[in-house]
C-alpha cells in the first residue's frame, strides 16, 4: 500500500477510481488486515473525520455509490448511521438492526481498536444489505487518531422485513455472531464467534433486544441490570449496551440529571455504563487539586459561589475593612486552562456578604439576603450568564421574608428558590420557610406553613433530592437558652398536601451526642451536596472543639432506617471546607473554594471532589 | 344533551381485524382506536375493509381486545383504583409465552397503556433476583461456560456487595 504521507487516497486502482473529498486528504498508515479487503470483491469505502463532532463522512468511493444508491454529494457530512435506516426519509433505524453490533463499534470507535462485523444496512430504496463491515482507526504522526476508515463488503439479505413474522431472531442465513465476551474496561478484548442456537422453547426469545432493553431493562435499577449479566450470552450483551444504560440512568435518576451527565459524558467521552456503576458505588471518588489562572481581586472572605453548567459563579463577599462587596466572577471549568473572569454587569446588587447564591435552570443564578452596607437585606436579584450583557435584575415583590444572613436555599425543579432560617438583624435566630415560583411574572414570596418546626438555626443547608423533597442539615440551632451545633436531618415532601418536616435522624437535642460511630459530628457552615438518586454527601464546615473535620459522609434518607456512614475517598482532602464557598459542578465534580480564612486569598488552589472517573477511555 | 354524531357513527362502526389463522375479529372502533397503528391505518383506508394483523394469534388477540374494550369503558366512569385492580386480575392467569407475545402484539399494535403494564410486570420479576432464579423464571438456559460465569461475576462484584459501599478503606489523609 501507499504510505508516503500527502498523497492521494491510497486505495488500489482497481476497487476505485473516483474521489469525493470534502477535506485535505489524510496522510495515513494502512496496516495489513485491511488488504485482505481490498482483494476481495469490490467494496465500499468510507473515511469519516475521527475529531469532528459525530463524526461525519469526508469520503466514500465509487462503489459505495454504486451498491447503496447514495450519491456522495448526499452523504458527505453526515454520520453513517443512516444506512441503518430503511429508505432515505426513516427517522429511526430499522428495529432489526443488531444494537449490539453498534455498541460495539461505538466501543471500539473510542478504544482505538479495528472493529470487524456484519450489520444490516438499507439502500436508499429501502432494500436490505448484509454488510461485513471493517473499521480501522487511522493515526497522525503523534498516535492521535484523526480518521477512521471503513470497508465494507455486502451480500444480499435473505429475510423477511415484515414486523415480527415468526422468530425475530433469525438472521439471513451463514450470518456469524461475533459475540465480545470481554471486560468493558480492560484493554482486550475477547472475540468469541458463535452460531445462534438458541432455545426455541423459551419465549424470551421472540422479543427483540430493542424492546427487551426499552420497555424491560430500563425499569431495573443498576445492581439490577448489572446482575442479569450473568444469566446467558445474550444479557451480559445486552448489559453493555450503552442505550440501556443512558435509559436506566434517565428512569431513575431524573431527566435533569440525565442531561447534565449527558453533556460531561459527550464532552468526556465517558461510558455510561461506567458512569452509572461509579454514581451508585462512588467507588471512584477522589479529591484532586485544581490550579487555575486569574484571581478574585479585591480579594474577599464570606463570598458564595454556584454552579451554572460547567462554571462556577462567585458573587459578594466582605473585602478589605470588612465592607460588602458585589463584584461577580466566573471560572469556566471546561477551558483548557480555567481562569478567574471578572464580569461586567449591568446594575449589580448592593454588595453583601453571609448570603446565599443558587443556580437556576438555563444559565440562571439568583442571590439573596445576606448582610450590606447597611444592614441585613431581604432582596432577591437574578442573573442570566448567557445574555450577552449580563445584567442582574431585581425580583420585585410585595411582600418579603425578613432579612437574613446565614440562611440556607436551594432551588427546586431549576426554578423556585426555597430559603429557610438564618439569623436576622436583632441577632434572633428564624426557623421559617419560603419559597419563591421565579417562573411566574411576579414572582411573590409564599410562607411554607408546618404544624411544628425544627429549633431556629443559621448555617445549616438545604439540599434538594428528586423533585419535591428538601433536606435540612446541621447548623447551629436553638437550644433553650443556647446555641449548640446541630446534627439534626430532616425531610420536607413539597408534593404533600400537608407540608410537615420529618425527623430522620440525629439526636433530638442539637448538640447532643449519636450513638452511632459513624455519624458526623454535629457542625455549621459545612457543605452538602445532592447526589443522584436521593443521596446526600456531606463534609467540612465547623464542628465543637475547632479540631479539623477530615471525613466525608454519607446518607441515603430512602432507606427504612437512614444511616450516616463514612465514604472512603482517595487523595488529599481540604483541611477545610465550608458550605457557601463550595458546590456541584456537571453533577460530577464537588468544587471547594479557598483554604481555611487566613489562607489562599487569590483563590487559584481549588480543591475538587470527583466522584465518579473523569479521565474517560483510560 | 344531544350525542355527538361523530361518537354515535363510532360506536355503531365496527372494524375488521383479520389474524393469523384467517379469523375475523370484530371490534368497536373506539377499542380499535385504542391502537395507535390501527388509528393510523384506519385514518389512511377507513373503516369499510379488513385490516390484515397476520403475526398475531386469535388468543392474543382476544386478550387484546379484553383489555382494551375495558379500558375505553373504564375511561371515564370506573375509578383509578378499581381499574388498577382489573389490571392485576388481567395479569394474573398470564403465563409466560402469552405475556411476551402480548409484549410483541402492543409493540406492533402500538398499544402504550398494556405494554406498559406487561413491561412492568415482567420487570417486577426480575427485580431483586439472582441470575439462576432470573433463567427459572423464563426457562433461559444458561450458555455461559463455568470460566465465563467466573468472569463476569468478577466483573459485577460491585452488584452483589452490600449497598455497594466500597470495600477498600483508603487512609484520608490531612492535607500539608
Amino acid at each position: 500500500m501507499d504510505e508516503s504521507p500527502k498523497k492521494e487516497l491510497a486505495v488500489r486502482r482497481n476497487t476505485s477510481s473516483h474521489l469525493h473529498r470534502k477535506e485535505e486528504t489524510p496522510s495515513w498508515h494502512l496496516g495489513a488486515p485491511v488488504d485482505i479487503f481490498f482483494r476481495s470483491s469490490p467494496c465500499r469505502i468510507v473515511v469519516v473525520n475521527a475529531q469532528e463532532l459525530d463524526h461525519p463522512i469526508i469520503y466514500v468511493n465509487l462503489i459505495f455509490e454504486q451498491v447503496t444508491g447514495y450519491r456522495a454529494d448526499e452523504v458527505l457530512g453526515r454520520n453513517c448511521r443512516f444506512l441503518q435506516y430503511q429508505g432515505s426519509f426513516a427517522k429511526t433505524r430499522y428495529p432489526l438492526v443488531d444494537i449490539r453490533i453498534l455498541t460495539e463499534i461505538c466501543r471500539c470507535l473510542s478504544e482505538g481498536f479495528d472493529f470487524e462485523g456484519e450489520r444490516l444496512n438499507f439502500r436508499k430504496g429501502g432494500s436490505p444489505l448484509m454488510n461485513r463491515l471493517y473499521i480501522k482507526p487511522i493515526c497522525n504522526d503523534e498516535g492521535i487518531i484523526t480518521h477512521f476508515l471503513g470497508v465494507q463488503s455486502f451480500k444480499e439479505a435473505n429475510f423477511d422485513l415484515s414486523p415480527l413474522r415468526g422468530l425475530v431472531w433469525k438472521k439471513s442465513s451463514g450470518a456469524i455472531h461475533t459475540h465480545i465476551l470481554g471486560d468493558m474496561y480492560s484493554q482486550k478484548p475477547l472475540f468469541v464467534h458463535r452460531d445462534c442456537s438458541f432455545k426455541k422453547c423459551c419465549p424470551l426469545y421472540k422479543v427483540s433486544d430493542e424492546v427487551l432493553v426499552v420497555n424491560i431493562l430500563a425499569r431495573l435499577t443498576p445492581r439490577d441490570v448489572t446482575s442479569l449479566g450473568s444469566v446467558c450470552h445474550r444479557f451480559y450483551n445486552l448489559t453493555k449496551d450503552e442505550s440501556l444504560w443512558k435509559l436506566v440512568c434517565q428512569n431513575i435518576w431524573g431527566q435533569e440529571t440525565f442531561s447534565i451527565l449527558e453533556s460531561v459524558a459527550r464532552r468526556r467521552r465517558l461510558w455510561w455504563g461506567k458512569i452509572v456503576r461509579e454514581l451508585t458505588t462512588l467507588e471512584a471518588a477522589a479529591w484532586r487539586k485544581l490550579t487555575v489562572g486569574g484571581s478574585v481581586e479585591p480579594s474577599c472572605i464570606n463570598f458564595s459561589v454556584c454552579a451554572v453548567g460547567s462554571k462556577v459563579v462567585l458573587f459578594g463577599g466582605e473585602g478589605v475593612n470588612m465592607q460588602p462587596v458585589n463584584d461577580t466572577f466566573v471560572l469556566d471549568l471546561n477551558e483548557d486552562c480555567p481562569e478567574w473572569t471578572h464580569i461586567n454587569v449591568n446594575s449589580a446588587p448592593p454588595g453583601r456578604w453571609g448570603h446565599t447564591l443558587s443556580g437556576l435552570s438555563d444559565s440562571r443564578l439568583v442571590v439573596f439576603g445576606g448582610c450590606g452596607r447597611n444592614g441585613l437585606l431581604n432582596d432577591a436579584f437574578v442573573l442570566d450568564l448567557d445574555e450577552p450583557q449580563p445584567t442582574w435584575r431585581e425580583v420585585s415583590c410585595s411582600t418579603r421574608p425578613l432579612p437574613r444572613s446565614w440562611h440556607s436555599s436551594c432551588i427546586l425543579d431549576g426554578t423556585k428558590l426555597i430559603v429557610s432560617g438564618g439569623c436576622t438583624d436583632s441577632g434572633a435566630l428564624l426557623s421559617d420557610t419560603f419559597l419563591l415560583d421565579l417562573t411566574m411574572e411576579k414572582p411573590v414570596w409564599k410562607e411554607i406553613n408546618v404544624s411544628w418546626r425544627p429549633p431556629s438555626r443559621l448555617g445549616h443547608t438545604l439540599s434538594v433530592l428528586g423533585n419535591h423533597k428538601i433536606l435540612m442539615y446541621g447548623g447551629l440551632a436553638t437550644s433553650g437558652p443556647l446555641r449548640l451545633r446541630s446534627s439534626d436531618v430532616y425531610i420536607m415532601d413539597l408534593s404533600e398536601e400537608e407540608t410537615r418536616w420529618k425527623y430522620v435522624t440525629g439526636s433530638m437535642l442539637p448538640g447532643g451526642v449519636s450513638t452511632c460511630n459513624s455519624a458526623p459530628p454535629p457542625r455549621l457552615d459545612h457543605a452538602a451536596v445532592s447526589l443522584p438518586g436521593g443521596r446526600v454527601v456531606v463534609f467540612g464546615g465547623s464542628i465543637a472543639g475547632s479540631r479539623l473535620e477530615t471525613k466525608v459522609y454519607i446518607l441515603d434518607p430512602m432507606e427504612e432506617k437512614p444511616t450516616w456512614r463514612i465514604l472512603y475517598v482517595q487523595g488529599r482532602q481540604p483541611k477545610y471546607a465550608s458550605g457557601h464557598s463550595t458546590c456541584l459542578v456537571g453533577g460530577t465534580r464537588v468544587v471547594v473554594l479557598g483554604g481555611h480564612h487566613t489562607e489562599d486569598w487569590m483563590l487559584t488552589e481549588l480543591h475538587e471532589l470527583c466522584l465518579i472517573n473523569l479521565k474517560g477511555t483510560d | 344533551m344531544a350525542e355527538d354524531p361523530t361518537a354515535a357513527m363510532a360506536k355503531e362502526c365496527k372494524v375488521r381485524l383479520k389474524i393469523s389463522d384467517d379469523t375475523i375479529f370484530e371490534v368497536e372502533y373506539a377499542v380499535a382506536m385504542q391502537s395507535q397503528m390501527l388509528k393510523n391505518a384506519l385514518s389512511d383506508t377507513g373503516t369499510d375493509g379488513t385490516v390484515p394483523l397476520h403475526n398475531i394469534s386469535s388468543e392474543i388477540m382476544a386478550k387484546v381486545v379484553e383489555y382494551c374494550a375495558y379500558h375505553v369503558n373504564a375511561a371515564n366512569t370506573i375509578s383509578e383504583k378499581d381499574v388498577k385492580i382489573w389490571d392485576q386480575e388481567f395479569l394474573k392467569d398470564l403465563d409466560q409465552a402469552t405475556l411476551f407475545n402480548l409484549i410483541m402484539a402492543t409493540q406492533y399494535m402500538v398499544i402504550h397503556n398494556l405494554q406498559d403494564l406487561i413491561c412492568q410486570t415482567v420487570a417486577d420479576r426480575i427485580k431483586d433476583k439472582s441470575a439462576e432464579e432470573v433463567r427459572e423464571i423464563f426457562n433461559i438456559q444458561n450458555d455461559l461456560t463455568p470460566e465465563e460465569e467466573e468472569e463476569i461475576r468478577h466483573e459485577n462484584q460491585w452488584a452483589f456487595e452490600e449497598e455497594g459501599w466500597p470495600e477498600i478503606q483508603e487512609e484520608v489523609r490531612l492535607e500539608g
